[in-house]
Formats: C-alpha cells, structure tokens, sequence
C-alpha cells in the first residue's frame, strides 16, 4: 500500500519554494514535480525508504522518508555541478561535460554584487584569459576586452558581444574632437564603448568563449573570443517585483606625489610665469612677498592639497524594477533600470536610462516565439579632455598648478570682470582648469535600441526549426565646445557629429537529435546567416565664434563639414554534428561558409570547420572519493575572416584638411581650392580571407566531493594571412600597401581553481584563482621587413611587431656604451639618448584573479584580488611632473651637486666613467624625463589590486513569512570596486590606465588620463 | 546572393579626378610641411636663424631642436609629406596630365617644375634619397640613388617641364585656378624653371666645378626671375584652419606670443649694417634701446631680448619658396665667385645691393628707406673676393632667415667646413661633436620597411655631398 508523503523544497538561494523538482522514490518510477510554490505531494510504495530530490542546477539530495508524512528540504543550488549547461554559440545549451574547448561563465549574482556601470569591467579577473582594460576615470569610458592575447596586427582584437543569439555593436567609434586638423590621438575624449549600454541588472548570466572551436559557428566575427550573454527571463511559476538599488562614491584611486618645498620659477629664481616648481625653496623665503597670479602680494606657502581639492566625490545611482512572471504557456519580464553619476571632476555627469522587455509564449504546441527588446537611452556632459594637442586637455592642466597656488582662489577667480579668463600666469599662456571645465564640455546622447524575434517550431520531438531575427540600431550625437578666450582656441569652435550604426542579423537554424543505439546520440544542426552592417558619419566643426557661448554654425567664420558611411554584408550557412557516446565521450565537429561583401568576388568565399571531442574519464574509473569528476578535452579550429569595406579599388578621397605638426595644418578649400588625394595604403584586389589555425588542449578535474576543482587549459592560435597596411618606405609615395602577410602566435596557459578550505553548515570559506598567461611571438612578417608598426603614440613612441617578440614599444632610449653604461654628455653631464631602441612588452607575462567568498549563515563577504605581472607602461603624467619639478622625487639632490652615473664617450671611441655633475637638477629631469625621451618615462607596468569587495547580508526569510505577507526577500550589500592597489611599480598614476581605446591593438600609453577612481557603496535588493 | 553582396564599391571617394585636384593639394601640404613644426622649428632652430630663448618661460624651451633633440616625427613627417601627399599626388597628377587625350602637357610641365623642387629641398635635407626608383607602385624598396644623381635627376625634371610647356596650347591643358602660386602664367613658370635650375646648380659647384660653366650660360641667358612679381610662394590666409602654421603655433600654445628669439648671427649682422628689416623682422621689448638678438640655447630676457616679430609670423603671412631678392642673390654670387663668367665685384655689387633693396620691400620697408639702405650697403670691390662673397652670402642667409630648410642650405653651401657664413658655434646645451647639417633618415616611414635603405646611423653632423 502506498503512502502519501507531502512537503515543501525551498530554494537555498532565495529561501523560496522551488517549483519543478523531480521528486523520486529512489530505486523506482515512481516520481512526481513540485508545484509553482514548491509544494509536492507524492504516493510512495511502502517498501520505500528514501526519496531523491533533484533539479537542474542544484545538488540532488537523498532524504530517508522515515515515520512521518511531511518532508521538507532545502536544496542547495550546484555552482560547479557535473551537469551544468552553459549557452554556446548561437545561442545553443549544451552539458558543459560535453564541451571539447574551454568556456567560463559569470552568473548574474556576480555582476549584480558590486555591479559596474560597464559590464565588460566587472568580468576582470574572474574569467582566466580575459583582460580588461580601461581608458580612464571618465564616466561611461571605454574598456578593452582582450581575450587569449591580441592576435591582430592592426585591428583592436575585440571579442564578438552576442546577446540572446543576436550579435551587438561593441565599437568605440573615433570621431575627432577638436577642430580637425589638431591630431587627436586615439582618445581625446573618451566616449567609451558600445557595449557599455547593456545593463548589467537585465544579464543572467555572462558566458566567455575564448577559443576558435568554440565560436567557429559564428566564423569571421568571433576570431578573438565570444561574450555570450543570456539575459533574465521569467521564471515557470514564479512571480516577482525586484528592486534593486545601489548608491556608490567615487573618489580618485591614486594621485601623484607632489613635492611641496619649492615655488614655481627658473633654476631657483622665482617667476610667476613658470608653472612649475623649479623656483625657490619656500622655506627660505619668507621674508619676502610675491605677486600671485591674481596680483596680490603674499607671502609664499606650499598647499599641499591643491591638486587634491580640485576632484571631488563622485557619485552614481544605480535604480533598477524588474516584473518577472511565468506559467505554463510563456514568462514574461520587464526590467528598468536608471543609472545616474556624478564624477569626479566637477561637471561631469552620465544619466542612462534602460528598458528591458523579454517574452516569450507557447502559441501553439510545438510553437513557441519569443521577443527580446532593449531600448537604451544615454546622455553625458563635460567629458575630458585627454591626451595631447588640445588646449582643453585637463590632467596637466591640474598637475601643472604650481605649489604655491591655493585652489579655492583658482576656483574663485575664473574670470574677470572685462569677462577675460583669469590664468595662472601672467603670459596667459595655460587655461585656468575652472574655465576648462565650467564652459568647454564635451557631451553625447544616444538612443539605441536592439532586439530580437526568435520563432522556434518543434513539428516532431527530435525536431527544430527556429528563425532568430533581430537588429541593434543606434544613433549617437557628440558635441565639444570651445569657449571664445580659452587660451589655444582664442576665436573659440565647437563640433557636431552624429554616429548612426545598423546591425542586421538572422539566423535560420534547423536542428535535430536522434539516438542511434541505446548508447549513442547524434545532433545535427543546419542554418543559414545573413549579417548586414551600415555605419554612417556626419560631422561638422566650426572655428572662430562671434557671439560668445553661442554653439550656432552660422555664428562661425569657418565650418568644415565631412561625411563618410560604410556598409558590409556576410551570408553564411553552417552545420554542426554532435555524437555522444554513453554519456562520457563527445564529439563535435562544425563548419562554415561564408561570403563576404568585403573581399574580391573570387576570394569571398570561404570555409572553416572545427573538431572538439570531450572525454568523461571519470566514468571509467570505479568511484573514489578523491577524484570525483575528470574530463579531457580537446579541439582544433581553423577560421577565416574577412576585412573592412572598400579595400579593393583605387580611389581618390577629397581631403579636409592637409597636416602640419603641433595641430595647426589647413582645411580645405583653401584659398578657393580643393584637395584631392592619392590614397595612402595601396588598394588590393587580390585580397584573400585572413585565416585563423587554433588548437587547446585542456582538463577539468573535481577532487573530494567538488571540494577541490582544477580547469586547465593550453591553447596555441596562430592567426596567419592577416590582411593589413603593410607599410612600405615612404619613397613608393605610399605609407602602406594592403597585402595579406604575417602572423602572430598566441599560446597560452589558463588555470581556473577552486577550493574550499573551510566548510561547515553555517560557515563556508571558498576560493576561485584564475590565472593565465599568453605569449605572443610575431612568427613570419613578410621577407621585405624587419617589423611593423602597430601603433604610434607621442614622441616618437611605437608599438611595434618585430619578428620573434611580442609586440613592444620602440622609441628614444638611452645611448650605451656595449656594457651597457649610459652614456652622458661631457658639456653638460646629461644623459645621451638613442632613437629606435627597443623599450619593453606592452603586454603582461601573466595575469591573476584571486576571489575569496565567506559565508556565515546570511552574510557573505567576498573580495577579488587581481595582478598583473609584466609589461610596461608609459606615462606623460610621470613625464610632465618630473620635467616641472613638481613631482616628489625632484626634491632629491636640489642644490647639490650631482653627478650622473655613466661614462662618456671619448673622441677616440673609448669610454671612461662620467666625473661631469649636471648643472642642475632642473637641466637633469628636463633632459631625464624630456617628452621626447621615452625611456626615462617608462615603467614596469605590474600591480597588484584590491578589485572588489562585497559585504552581503540576507535578512532572514523568517522575517517576512510571518510579519509581510509581500516581501519576499531583502538582501543588503555593502561594496567597494578598486579600492587599492596594493602594489604597483608607476610612480603617480594608475597603471592600468591607457590612452589607447579598444579600436587599437596598442596600450601601455598613459597620457594625461584623468585619474581611475575607487568606489564604495552600499546596495539593497528587495524581492516581492 | 551575388547582388546582396555586391556593396563594395566605396562611396566617399572619386573614382577619377583632374590632375589639378591633386596639384593643389600637394601645394597645400608641402607649404604646411615648410611653414610648419616638423621642418621649420627644426631647421631654423639647429640651423640658428633663429633661437629658443633657452629657459625662458614663454620661450621655446631647451633642450629641443636647437641642442639637435630632433624628434623622430619632425624627420619622419617630413620624409612622409615629401614623398607622399606632396611627391606622389605630383606624380600621380604628372601621369594623369600626360595620359590624357589631348595631353595636357603643361599641367604636367607644372607638376614636374614643383615635383623637382620638393626633391632638391629632400635631398638637401637627407642626402642621399631615394629618385629614381621612387613613386613606383611596382617597386616596395626604391634603392637609394647618391646625392649628385639626385641633384642631376632635378636638373633633368625642369629641363624636361621646360621642354614640355606649350605657350600656345589650349588653356585647358594647363592649370589655372589650382596653380596657387601663379594662376596658371606659364611664362613665370618658366622663368622659375631656370631659376631653380640656377639653385641647383649652385649647390652643386661647389663640389662638380663642372657645373661653373653651366650656370655661366644659363645667367648669360637669362629669362629667370626677374621682378617681386616672380616670386614663388603661397599666402596663408586670415581665417580659422588657414593660417600660416608659424602663427597658429605661438597662437595656440603661447597665448599669441611668438616662442622664439632672434638669433645673435642674424641681429648683430643687422645692427652693423643698420638694417631696415629689423623691426620688420623682431619685436623689441617695451622700453629696450637696442635690438638684442640671443645666442642660441641662451635664456632670453624680456626686457633685453628681441623675438621674432607677429607681423613676421602673421596669420596671413606667406610660405616663401623661390623669391626675386633671392635669384639677385645668387647672380651677384656667379659674378662675384666668376661661375662661368669673369668675376665681375662691379655688378656683384650692383646685384647684390639690388637684393637686399628687394627683400627690404618684399619684408614691408617702405620704397625710399630701401632704396637708401641698398645703396649704404659696402661696395663688394672694396674687398677681397672671398670677403666679397662671403657678404653676399650672409646677405643671402640672412634674407632667409625665417625658411628654416633654405637657410640651413644657404649656410651648408657657403664654404667649406670652419669657413661657412656665418660662422656658428655649437649652440649652448648641444652635445659635442659638431654642427647640424642633415635630418637623419626616418626609421618608421622609410629605413624600416625598406631593405634598401642605408641601415647605419647618418648622424646628424654628418656632411652630405654637396657640403664641403
């Protein structure tokens, strides 16, 4: 006779019933579901002893039945459980057992715990492989994705953002922000990146693919890496309003180190025209007065904090309401979210609002459609100016203040009452960085809106056909001005420039699975692509202003206007078989056809497959308590790619304006004439699709119960065929042919481990380490070179690839003597440099993730330590604070006499140690730290961070169940987001920050970024 | 799918153009490459025709260009404009102008008198370079041709576009309205042909005597520059984007005060003869008696120093290639050295004071106060003849002061080393090891991609062919 057993399984995460848990009568049939509340009622034979309660995505767990009738459990969501199902390309869920290449995932509760306003940022140091880094501290700036090393040697290596199965716009378009004929750099303002819009509240969870096998169903875009992001859905059963709320404050994370003994002047003489600090000691002058910059006669004192008081405390709201809701027949869930900041340097503000609209339903059985729409609306004003050539740049503008001016009077006396802006020095020769900041803003706004359609049409069970259409639209407005009196822009300008981007893309995917014996399935899945983009630019800028503060072009002696659009287009159609061999051996194989709109009609066809097999060995050994899981995998992937539009042909483009060195050429028509140009790079007809060869070997092993699990992973891409702008000398008349040549080598090595040393009922202490490391060679450049210039920075500063290295930095270095001594020059005891001296890596050997969590009961707290080791950074702050005098280091030696360690060179070739002092030690940091000295100004870019720390707290579930029959849950977090850095070896500045954006391979520039910020907030979610 | 696909054809640039289009836009950059940072500070400043003021706040400040801290831009850019937005679209225009039907062949004999010009300022800058392999989209490593064959290929250029203008062509087949420097008067081009000629050959005697004779015929000839209104040069104009580089440089970053100071070799050169053109040239300081011009790499003084003056450096003033006072110059140098001809100190002197009568009213002295101060100047037979030539020579550096790449030239080719004119010292701060006398080859846009390119350092004190 059977027995009723009744009960309710709660969900260990939420403390909520947990509705569709298989409940089992162990070793029977006998089995039933729990209901929307988690509710079951079951009729268990009365020979049975156990039930087995289990759920995807949580550990099963065994209950003795025992006497009673009412059995209540809680079950205990499973974060690294063997049957874990992770979302693969296109969309599609696989068993993560069943994976031949290496993917990690990031869930929602990791993005929404100290969540960052730009997603890509909070994936740092929790993915192994994957590097992130940022532009600056400016507000909704960019961050550079880099996953298993640059393997591109022109083009930013960024990672395809697929959302839903729909590929996004993640592209940081450059658009110049002064006047055009002023060289920008690659970020004068940072208007970040595109994939900075999508809101971290709306993502479930974050799935990086990092190899070719894994994303070679997407072909060409997905050469440097997949984020396949899910987002949330409604949940069957369960309805919920979730509030969640974060305010945070934002303060400088680092700031130089000032010396606060010497005023501004000239080799110790004061001079109110210097704004440095090479004039007298302070001390040793009071008994004079001095003019200050406002005229008034004052005795000269150090303020300490004068660069300190300029930033304020920024802060950032983060507001968010979803409805969530599902049933039988369709889920449903509306998320808005409102971000509002304020930033660190006055004036500075990003408000972002975003809609989230996700459904789906059952029409018909076997018929279900679904929609997922997103519309984001982003504004900022008084983004800063960074870089170099621009009177508007900020950085130097404060680190340039000398010591000896108190900030409330620069704040306090911006401008005259003739309505002149008042200056620090008399010569009016800099901008006083109120009017910098009180009137020339750089702002955007953008709407976009993005979203997909995916019908899926199952006619028989081992069946699908399912059509995934959708679009990411946008439209971005930029604007800068420039106020008529700042100082480099007297006449004032202004520009416009309007952005509009379309991505259209559909899949059409028919799949299918059948056993073929009882221990064998086979997949197959078929589908066809058609990707469509269009990019299209106007711009305007407008010189010499009339009316004051008034932005019109008809208030304007000059405007330029320019325009551009592109357009590309891919079709493609792909298949994929899977077998799976009882459970424990898997394999794989893809391929791919594309044509592509952007190569020669001959070429624009191309094919890649894949293979990845994935071995359960685990299932063939008897059961042990030390290795409970153990998986093999292994795959190999060649991929091709194609290029940007109109690279074929030969045409001649009208030219704006033609250069002249420190950003003062000409614009066109000039004196009635037009321009026409050759082009630079020589066009190639013959191109052919680049081509990606990739393989990775990897193992993910589980010891004691899951206690201990190690993923380890080698992989080897060699990116080959690579189209680029080869240079050629510059006596061709060209600067670059376009050719198909060299290749880069990635390998690598990523560890994913984890372990809890601690773990008892009520307190479990637990630890996630991913590391990496990426070796880049430069393997074959074309016979006719040395090496290739990546990337140009200032002074003569490159990024170059040079056959058998990795990409490295090449500018002015110390000249040397074959010992190696650096060689001074005997008249005036400075150092002597050399052009073309290899300077160092930009890229880092190794990087590090360190993610502790500790959970007692309700409260959990949790940080992530992050290191980077290698590599080198320059920096224009370290280099402009040296050459000034301003920075601490300078007051060493001062006044005494000081003799550089090196040799001189002797007419006769010999060399014999240096005995000449320099004059100064004003003559010895201009000449050290001279900006076009690179050597003197580069550091070894290492750190060692406090990324994040979390403080959670769940307010009991008892609470409410008896008090409020509406709330559900209220979690409450304390959290901080680059807090310190605990160790770095780069005077003044933050290492990680970076002058180059993700549309550059380069880094490892700093020049005059707004410093990074640390944050600290607090965060209240709610659930009703 | 073949027509989806087909949306490669690139809709923001011409598929064909006039040969002018290009004309005037390699003008337009190779002006901006004179006037500019790259060549001008560099040249001017290592070349000493005019000075940083060393430490002074609002000065240029050392060490830079003038202790021969070049950057890698300043020769990279220069090489880069010269050979490829200024030397290619000329190319490019010439094989443009020539396949035409009809040809057009003075657009093309335009191109090649300009085209000739940007090789012998290149050559004259960095040596040996590359021409005759040069703008050949079928050769990646153009070898590097020696200077003398450089210079001789200039020759061959202008005889060529001399050969090729047609006076009584249609004007059609000229270029009229983009030709920025004469609009498209075919006579001045010709005259300047000869006369850039005279240059070239001039820079050549020196070391292929040889070429005395030549020049002797062609001053015999004639039919070169003859009047101000020959001069070959382009005004920048008063409007935001389209001003001289020189003026948007101070403007910009150095709330309008110019960052240099006059050069000691130049202004004391002036005071002795009582020069007119000094306060065309500098700007004194309020309340100082003198013009004081500053050794260069010194701290220059704002209440002692002179710096170059804003009208010198104006937003409209324009960038000077070939002018008449010039051509005068180079004439009393033939007679007075005998190049060809008799030495003749006579109509050296004549020639010589004519000259600097010209440029002081090409630099805005009035007529009368010109006509005055060319006639006070020394009668060049009063001294010996390399004394003689040797004032010519100052004269004609000096007139050139402010063209950075010609007065470096006109100091290198005016006697051997130790004897040159004037006599310049190291500036202060500069490392031993001699004076200034070339660019050095750009590593990034030239000796690094091309296998056939010199690939040991020339320093930059290294003499070059043509400089003894």
């Amino acid at each position: 006779q059977d027995r009723s057993i009744s009960g309710k399984v709660i969900d260990g995460s939420s403390s909520q019933g947990l509705p569709g848990v298989t409940v089992l009568v162990k070793g029977t049939s006998v089995g039933t579901a729990t209901d929307a509340d988690g509710n079951f009622t079951i009729a268990a034979p009365t020979n049975s002893t156990t039930l087995v309660f289990s759920f995807i995505g949580y550990i099963p767990q065994e209950q003795a039945i025992g006497n009673g009738s009412t059995i209540n459990i809680t079950l205990q969501p499973d974060t690294k459980q063997l049957n874990e199902v992770v979302v693969t390309a296109l969309g599609i869920s696989r068993e993560a057992k069943s994976l031949g290449y290496a993917t990690q995932q990031v869930n929602s509760n990791e993005l929404t715990k100290a969540r960052e306003t730009n997603v890509v940022n909070s994936l740092a140091g929790k993915v192994s492989g994957v590097r992130i880094t940022s532009q600056s501290g400016t507000l909704g700036g960019s961050s550079k994705i880099i996953i298993r090393g640059a393997s591109s040697l022109d083009a930013a290596s960024q990672p395809i953002f697929v959302i839903d199965g729909l590929p996004v716009d993640n592209s940081s378009q450059q658009l110049s922000t002064v006047n055009s004929t002023v060289p920008q750099g690659s970020a004068g303002v940072d208007f970040g990146n595109r994939a900075g819009d999508i809101n971290p509240d709306d993502i479930e969870s974050i799935n990086v693919l990092k190899g070719a096998a894994a994303t070679a169903l997407y072909g060409a875009r997905a050469k440097n890496g997949a984020i396949i992001i899910t987002t949330k859905k409604g949940k069957k059963g369960v309805t919920n309003i979730v509030i969640n709320s974060s305010t945070r404050f934002d303060r400088v994370l680092k700031l130089p180190s000032f010396q606060n003994e010497y005023a501004q002047g000239n080799q110790g003489v004061f001079n109110l025209a210097n704004t440095n600090g090479w004039g007298p000691k302070i001390s040793e002058i009071q008994e004079q007065t001095f003019k200050n910059f406002l005229g008034e006669d004052e005795t000269l004192r150090a303020y300490e904090n004068n660069v300190k008081d300029f930033y304020q405390t920024g802060h950032t709201y983060l507001n968010s309401v979803a409805f969530e809701s599902g049933g039988d027949n369709g889920d449903f869930r509306l998320g808005y979210t409102n971000t509002y900041q304020d930033a660190i340097v006055p004036g500075q503000n990003l408000k972002r609002n975003s809609i989230n609209l996700n459904s789906g339903r059952t029409v018909a059985k076997g018929l279900d459609v679904r929609a997922n729409l997103n519309y984001i609306s982003t504004s900022s004003d008084g983004r800063p100016v960074q870089s170099s050539n621009n009177p508007n740049i900020l950085a130097s503008a404060i680190n340039g203040i000398p010591r000896t001016v108190d900030i409330n009077k620069v704040r306090e006396n911006v401008m005259d009452e003739f309505g002149q802006q008042i200056t620090l020095t008399p010569g009016r020769t800099g901008n006083n960085p109120y009017w910098i900041i009180q009137n020339n803003k750089f702002s955007n706004s953008l709407d976009r809106f993005y979203g997909n359609a995916i019908v899926s049409y199952k006619p028989v069970e081992w069946l699908t056909i399912s059509d995934n259409f959708g679009g990411d639209i946008y439209n971005e407005f930029r604007k800068g001005v420039t106020r008529p009196g700042t100082i480099g822009a007297l006449t004032g300008n202004f520009f416009q420039g309007n952005i509009f981007n379309r991505t259209i893309n559909n899949d059409l995917i028919i799949s299918t699975q059948r056993n073929l014996s009882e221990n064998l399935e086979l997949r197959v899945l078929a589908g066809h692509n058609v990707y469509s983009t269009y990019y299209r630019r106007d711009q305007s800028d407008a010189q010499q202003l009339t009316v004051d503060e008034l932005y019109t072009f008809t208030n304007a002696a000059s405007v330029i206007t320019t325009n551009t659009s592109t357009q590309k287009r891919i079709v493609g159609v792909y298949g994929e078989i899977g077998l799976s061999y009882k459970d424990f051996l898997f394999l794989n194989i893809t391929g791919r056809n594309d044509w592509s709109s952007t190569l020669p009609v001959n070429n624009r066809s191309y094919f890649y497959p894949s293979v990845s097999s994935s071995f359960v060995f685990t299932e063939l050994l008897p059961n042990n308590n030390v290795l409970s899981f153990g998986k093999l995998r292994m795959s190999w992937a060649n991929v091709g790619s194609d290029t940007d539009p109109y690279q074929l042909d030969l045409t001649y483009p009208a030219q704006s304006t033609a250069f002249a060195q420190y950003g003062y050429g000409s614009s066109f028509p000039f004196n009635g004439v037009l321009g026409f140009s050759l082009p630079g790079t020589i066009p190639n007809f013959n191109l052919k699709p680049q081509n990606q060869n990739s393989y990775e070997v990897g193992t993910e092993l589980r010891f004691l119960n899951n206690l201990v699990t190690l993923d380890f992973n080698y992989y080897n891409n060699l990116t080959s065929d690579q189209i680029i702008a080869l240079s050629l000398p510059n006596s061709t008349g060209y600067a670059a042919k376009r050719v198909n040549a060299g290749s880069i080598r990635n390998k690598g090595i990523e560890i994913a481990l984890g372990f809890s040393p601690f773990k008892t009922s009520s307190f479990t202490w637990s630890t996630d380490v991913n590391f990496s490391r990426n070796r880049q060679t430069v393997d074959d450049l074309p016979d006719e070179i040395t090496n290739y210039s990546v990337a140009s920075g200032w002074s003569g500063l490159q990024v170059r690839a040079a056959e058998g290295e990795a990409f490295g930095f090449y500018g002015t270095g110390w000249d040397r003597d074959p010992e190696g001594n650096i060689v001074i020059n005997q008249n005036t005891g400075l150092r002597l440099t050399k052009n073309d001296v290899r300077l160092g890596n930009i890229y880092p050997d190794w990087m590090m993730g360190i993610n502790n969590s500790f959970t007692f009961k309700n409260i959990n707290l949790g940080f992530l330590i992050d290191i980077r080791q290698g590599g080198v950074i320059y920096s224009s702050t370290a280099q402009s604070l040296r050459s000034a005098g301003l920075a601490e280091e300078t007051l060493e030696n001062r006044g005494n006499i000081f003799i550089d360690k090196g040799v001189n060179r002797n007419a006769d070739g010999t060399y014999t140690p240096n005995t000449v002092p320099v004059q100064s030690m004003q003559d010895f940091w201009g000449n050290f730290s001279s900006n076009s000295n690179a050597e003197g100004n580069i550091y070894d870019a290492s750190y060692v961070k406090l990324r994040e720390i979390r403080l959670a707290y769940t307010l009991p579930a008892g609470w409410f169940s008896n008090n409020s029959k509406f709330v559900k849950s209220i979690d409450i977090g304390v959290e901080g987001r680059n807090l310190w850095i605990i160790h770095d070896n780069v005077p003044h500045i933050d290492p990680e920050v970076n002058f180059f954006g993700p549309t550059s391979v380069a880094e490892g520039i700093e020049f005059n970024s707004v410093p990074s910020t640390r944050s600290f907030g607090f965060n209240v979610r709610a659930r009703f | 799918c073949e027509n989806f696909l087909d949306v490669n054809t690139n809709p923001n640039a011409a598929t064909t153009v006039d040969p002018k289009l290009l004309f005037s836009n390699a003008t337009v950059n190779w002006i901006n490459s004179r006037s500019g940072g790259d060549l001008y500070i560099p040249t001017a400043l290592a070349g000493q025709s005019i000075a940083s003021g060393g430490n002074n706040p609002t000065g240029w400040g050392i060490p830079s260009e003038e202790q021969y801290q070049i950057s890698p831009f300043s020769t990279g850019n220069t090489w880069r404009a010269n050979y490829t937005s200024v030397g290619s679209n000329l190319t490019e225009a010439i094989r443009l102008a020539e396949s035409a039907v009809p040809a057009r062949v003075n657009a093309a004999a335009q191109s090649k008198v300009m085209l000739a010009m940007v090789v012998y300022e290149t050559t004259t800058l960095y040596g040996d370079i590359p021409f005759s392999e040069a703008w050949n989209v079928e050769i990646a490593a153009p070898k590097f041709d020696p200077q003398p064959q450089v210079l001789e290929g200039v020759l061959s250029l202008l005889d060529e576009a001399l050969a090729q203008f047609d006076l009584a062509a249609a004007p059609a087949l000229k270029i009229s309205d983009y030709d920025l420097f004469y609009k498209g008067d075919l006579t001045k081009w010709q005259r300047l042909a000869k006369s850039v000629k005279l240059r070239t050959l001039l820079t050549m005697v020196d070391k292929d005597p040889s070429k005395a004779a030549v020049i002797g015929q062609l001053v015999t000839e004639g039919g070169m520059i003859s009047s101000a209104a020959d001069n070959f040069l382009v005004n920048y104009e008063a409007t935001a984007g389209k001003r001289n580089p020189k003026f948007g440089l101070s403007d910009q970053y150095n709330a309008g005060t110019p960052f240099f100071f006059g050069s000691k070799y130049v202004v004391d050169f002036m005071n002795s003869i009582k020069d007119p053109r000094l306060p065309k040239f500098f700007d004194k300081p309020a309340g100082a008696a003198n013009y004081v011009g500053v050794q260069p790499g010194e701290d220059g003084d704002d209440d002692v120093n002179v710096r170059i003056a804003k009208s010198l450096h104006r937003a409209d003033a324009p960038d000077v290639i070939f002018s008449y006072q010039e051509q005068l110059f180079y004439e009393a140098e033939v007679n007075a050295r005998g190049l060809g001809i008799p030495v003749n100190l006579a109509a050296a002197t004549t020639l010589y004071r004519k000259a600097a009568e010209e440029s002081s009213k090409f630099f805005g002295v009035d007529a009368a106060t010109a006509a005055t101060f060319a006639a006070s100047l020394t009668d060049l037979t009063t001294l010996s003849n390399r004394e003689a030539v040797k004032l010519i020579h100052y004269h004609n550096w000096v007139d050139k002061m402010d063209r950075g790449v010609d007065a470096f030239t006109q100091w290198r080719r005016s006697g051997p080393e130790g004897d040159e004119v004037p006599n310049l010292t190291l500036p202060v701060g500069a490392p031993a090891g001699g004076l200034f006398r070339r660019f050095e080859y750009p590593a990034t846009n030239e000796i690094a991609s091309n296998p056939n390119a010199p690939q040991e350092l020339i320093p930059y004190n290294s003499k070059m062919w043509f400089d003894l």
